[in-house]
């Protein structure tokens, strides 16, 4: 039923006695059609770590004496961190996350950011939340350009839940479609419903004035009837909906637990939006920081356990971002100035675990003083959209207006058909899970038929094993190497093929 | 399990612009123990928004339809209720009378005539900062809470200033400097030092621009906000560098991450104790054993300019700019016009802040003079502020010598996001439609309409709108039309930004008529005549309308 109609039937009548008028003035008309479905009922819950969260103090390279050099106030000493393998830790803080890590519900992306960053904050977060490149000024949001193709007729046609759930006051822009934003703000579902069905009044057939004071009309009217609509779901969700943990006293818990009870309560709403302010650190850093990570994976443990309680945990997924991460070398406030890229969080149990690229390389550094990055933020929105939504890759394509590769952070993809490779190239996958006991799998892909070798190498470049696999055809291939005769440590996995021989890093743990 | 109940007060906690952001603050202003104290007394000290709403039922309403073109443009009473609702919370009738029977430069000279500087709060504002290191905890935390009820009554003072404020710009303007220097008292600490700045956009924020961003860049709260005080050569913060030239003066993309850098070095050396600084105004260099110590003597180039500068010295090249005044007028234009900026008219205005050398009353006076400001496109196109709707509602109504709950303004503006003296950041207010969202919009309704009855959700009013009083101060005796009519065209005139509609005008009347005949009602009907709650009917009706947001 299209949501308006369904409005008209029970709220407006039962409430008013009368239809609630349809406003459709100067709203754009899309030419676009759906091109598929949205008939999932996974959901994403995306946190922003809000001001540039310091990645290098949250996974923490322990091996390496650059960070240690460069950071004299601010390095984590390595006995100090929750060790992961012997070059990285967790931050202290991040302790409540722990058993999410070794139950494989957790996965990291190292190194995401986007070419030439911007190291202001509120371009950054708008080149983020628009999906734009750095050089370029859109006025609309990833999610909002997905949303308008999936719904081109929003708010017209619209499903009946909200497509996007935000904490902030503020319209997000993440979510602006061209006329209108999908993002609806909520708090006390309940308060809200008296004050909003109170306080409604239904407007009449009054075409605003062709001008710019009508164009702004439009819009308040578009929010009042949307708000209207809107609140009697959110409502009955938060009552129905319950929460099974008890979630910690912090700003980021109670988003999250009115997120769990929106979502237990049967919101389908695909998208929820949170965020955590405090992580522009330019002084003091240690102790605000570390406050900021216990808040968050507190947070976040409570929540993956809630939904596991629950049986949603197939369901939802969470993700972190923040703008940029910030610079290898702290500054003599004993904090940290604006940088590039950062690790991004991944939750849940549909997360693969283990991580994904390889810690920053902190020798070779930006004419800032800055980190290189390894994955574009839009490879991982181009994977929410294709293997998290099920949505097919011209979908994602015209979101971004270009293709970025997907990163295969989802353990059950939706995505059914695969692209078509357009320049086939010899290539190997990041291995999974990294690190791994006992085993871990590799994927590689040949571009036509030829033999394959793979070697395996310790950390010295010495070769241990080799596996020999014959002749294979063309297209992919996966390799599950067995670490049971193995100690634990850091291995080369070496894929040879006519010739060319790619590199994997592996980490042993036992 | 149990279910954990998500009380309201959780619930409250959410990040709706009303918790402070104890994440930003310096831990060790102004000392380490004192700040950690402060960090844990503010995290109890959040203000609890508890409403207690009931719910009407929307009246019937029996509504034909129809269109209507817009006025003519020409200096009458809607010219003047166009300017007076961009430079003020919003104004009352006679004013926008009076105005528009003055010529148009009278007008003007009214609106941007200097206003002579208000009683501070009280003698506080000087007082000098404690000797932390000799305080009991007891102590810090009983000073604490002073300091915490200066900042409140200073946030209430600056509400007052703007509510009772005669037809003038100047509380609008030091408004606009508030969101465009943003700094917040929370990391401030120093209820003097947020006076202090307060004081300064007052008293220079119709006059010249440079002074103005030299009095805030070397005033004590912009000092400890972007943390230039302590910062020592070598290794500068960068935090005041990059705001300065992002959001205060060339606008991003204007320059690059050296120039940040090298501005940056030149803000060393610069220390305050929340009262007073280092930086003497005559000689525009710093003194003292910081200032040798730590600020950077070497040669640094910015903008392509090399040379030992000192933080005025910066100052001076971003002025050179054209940029600055590009970036400067935009902001005026967005603040005062409209979203979208009209590039002829902006730089027009940055010609004439060039040629005045920074003067800002000869922008305002041109723009203010412009047939194009006038325009009917325009008219309506600002998305009011919630200063503006509560403010506004209370100067419009004549409540502004009534009193209010204890704490009454604070709560409201914490909730619908904009505090005085706690902007969300740095960039100040987003404004424009961010205003506008399915919590803030019902919740703007619920709050407007609660001086009518007097049951706000913050406790019982004192005062309510006196309907009688308001009707009489727009009744004229001499117009054609029935007192009715007068009404519907008048209030509308006062509460909505967009012209009125014929629609909008069969609507306002058949609320107040209710059945009746225009005839019918009358200006001098007794006080128990269902007349006035028929009047009142008609506010709550807009103030529940779209066209209430707008001015």
């Amino acid at each position: 039923m299209k949501r308006r109609d369904f409005i008209k039937s029970s709220i407006a009548l039962s409430l008013l006695g009368k239809q609630v008028p349809l406003f459709a003035y100067n709203r754009a008309k899309y030419t676009l059609q759906r091109s598929t479905q949205w008939d999932t009922d996974r959901i994403v819950v995306l946190i922003k770590l809000n001001g540039g969260n310091d990645g290098l103090n949250t996974i923490i390279p322990t091996n390496n004496d650059v960070y240690y050099e460069k950071r004299p106030n601010l390095a984590i000493n390595p006995s100090d961190t929750i060790m992961i393998s012997d070059e990285m830790g967790f931050h202290p803080s991040m302790s409540p996350v722990i058993s999410l890590y070794q139950n494989e519900k957790m996965g990291i992306i190292h190194g995401v950011g986007y070419p030439d960053p911007n190291l202001s904050h509120f371009r950054s977060s708008d080149i983020w939340v628009t999906g734009s490149n750095s050089n370029e000024h859109w006025n609309t949001g990833w999610l909002g350009r997905l949303f308008q193709l999936e719904y081109p007729d929003f708010p017209d046609n619209s499903p009946e839940f909200p497509l996007a759930i935000q904490f902030k006051s503020a319209n997000l822009l993440e979510f602006q479609m061209d006329g209108t934003n999908a993002g609806n703000m909520v708090f006390d579902p309940e308060v809200m419903y008296q004050i909003v069905t109170g306080n409604y009044v239904p407007s009449d057939n009054d075409p605003p004035p062709q001008t710019a004071g009508g164009d702004e009309l439009s819009f308040i009217r578009e929010v009042d009837l949307n708000t209207f609509e809107y609140s009697g779901i959110i409502y009955d969700s938060a009552i129905n909906g319950t929460t099974t943990v008890d979630y910690p006293n912090s700003n980021i818990s109670t988003q999250l637990a009115l997120t769990s009870k929106l979502i237990s309560g049967g919101l389908n709403t695909p998208v929820y939006r949170l965020s955590q302010s405090g992580y522009d650190t330019h002084a003091n850093q240690l102790g605000t920081h570390a406050e900021l990570l216990s808040d968050v994976c507190e947070a976040v443990q409570a929540f993956i356990t809630d939904m596991e309680n629950q049986g949603l945990q197939d369901r939802v997924l969470v993700m972190t971002t923040s703008e940029f991460g910030r610079r290898v070398e702290d500054n003599y406030s004993n904090g940290t100035d604006h940088g590039t890229s950062g690790p991004m969080m991944i939750f849940g149990s549909q997360a693969q675990s283990g991580f994904f690229g390889n810690q920053p390389d902190l020798s070779n550094l930006d004419q800032n003083e800055n980190l290189l990055n390894q994955f574009d933020f839009r490879q991982l929105y181009s994977t929410l959209i294709t293997d998290w939504f099920g949505l097919s890759q011209d979908v994602a394509e015209t979101v971004f207006q270009s293709p970025f590769e997907t990163i295969p952070f989802i353990r059950s993809p939706l995505s059914t058909i695969k692209p078509i490779p357009v320049a086939s190239t010899f290539k190997i996958e990041p291995a999974f899970p990294n690190p791994f006991n006992p085993a871990t799998q590799i994927r590689y892909h040949l571009p036509k038929k030829s033999s394959v070798t793979i070697r395996v190498l310790d950390g010295k470049g010495c070769e241990l094993k080799s596996y020999l696999q014959g002749v294979l055809q063309e297209g992919d291939h996966t390799f599950i190497l067995q670490g049971n005769d193995l100690s634990s440590g850091l291995y080369f996995l070496q894929v040879e093929s006519g010739g060319n021989a790619l590199t994997q890093k592996v980490t042993l743990l036992k | 399990m149990a279910e954990k109940k998500i009380s309201r007060r959780s619930l409250l906690g959410l990040d709706l612009n009303r918790s402070y952001n104890t994440s930003n603050l310096n831990p060790e202003w102004p000392t380490p123990k004192v700040a950690s104290i402060y960090k844990k007394y503010l995290q109890e000290k959040l203000p609890v928004y508890q409403p207690d709403p009931t719910i009407e039922i929307p009246k019937k309403l029996n509504i034909p339809q129809s269109n209507r073109s817009l006025p003519r443009v020409d200096w009458n009473e809607a010219a003047a209720a166009h300017l007076l609702k961009r430079i003020l919370p919003a104004p009352r009738y006679e004013e926008i009378q009076l105005i528009s029977q003055q010529s148009l430069d009278e007008a003007l000279a009214q609106i941007l005539e200097d206003q002579p500087l208000p009683e501070p709060p009280g003698s506080w504002v000087t007082e000098a900062p404690p000797e932390w290191d000799t305080l009991s905890e007891d102590e810090i935390l009983a000073l604490l809470d002073t300091y915490n009820e200066r900042m409140f009554s200073l946030i209430d003072w600056w509400i007052m200033r703007m509510t009772q404020t005669p037809v003038s710009i100047t509380e609008s303007m030091a408004l606009f400097w508030h969101d465009h220097f943003a700094t917040s008292h929370s990391k401030v600490f120093y209820p003097q030092a947020m006076f202090e700045q307060n004081q300064v956009i007052r008293e220079h924020g119709l006059g010249n621009f440079k002074t103005l961003l030299r009095k805030i860049t070397f005033g004590p709260a912009m000092m400890i906000w972007l943390d230039t005080h302590g910062s020592k050569k070598r290794h500068p913060n960068e935090n005041f560098g990059r705001e300065l030239l992002e959001l205060f003066t060339l606008g991003v993309d204007n320059y690059t991450q050296e120039d940040i850098e090298e501005a940056s070095r030149a803000f060393t050396g610069y220390v305050t104790n929340g009262l007073l600084t280092n930086y003497d105004f005559n000689t525009q260099v710093g003194w003292g054993v910081w200032w040798d110590d730590w600020h950077d003597f070497d040669e640094k180039t910015f903008l392509g300019q090399t040379g030992n500068w000192t933080g005025d010295e910066i100052i001076n090249i971003i002025l050179e700019q054209s940029e600055t005044s590009l970036f400067l007028c935009e902001k005026i234009y967005k603040w005062y016009v409209y979203e979208t900026v009209d590039e002829n008219i902006v730089s027009e205005m940055a010609n004439i802040l060039v040629e005045n050398d920074y003067e800002i009353r000869p922008v305002l006076e041109f723009l203010f003079s412009t047939e194009y400001f006038y325009d009917s496109a325009l008219r309506g196109s600002k998305i009011r502020n919630p200063i503006s709707v509560i403010q506004g509602t209370v100067r419009q109504f004549d409540l502004s010598e009534s009193t209010f709950p204890d704490q009454f303004f604070l709560q409201i503006y914490h909730f619908l996001g904009m505090l005085p003296l706690e902007p969300p950041d740095v960039s100040g207010w987003a404004g424009y439609r961010t205003w506008i969202n399915s919590i803030s919009l019902p919740i703007r309704k619920l709050l407007s309409t609660s001086f009518i009855d007097g049951n706000s959700p913050l406790g019982q009013l004192d005062d309510t709108i006196d309907v009688i009083a308001f009707a009489n101060s727009m009744y004229n005796p001499d117009e054609s039309q029935f007192a009715s009519v007068q009404m519907v065209r008048k209030c509308s005139l006062l509460l909505f930004g967009v012209p009125l509609s014929e629609t909008m005008e069969a609507d306002l009347l058949s609320v107040l008529l209710d059945g009746a005949e225009p005839y019918d009602w009358f200006i001098n009907a007794p006080e128990n005549n269902g007349q006035w709650n028929r009047f009142r009917d008609m506010l709550r009706f807009m103030m529940k309308k779209p066209e209430f947001q707008l001015s």
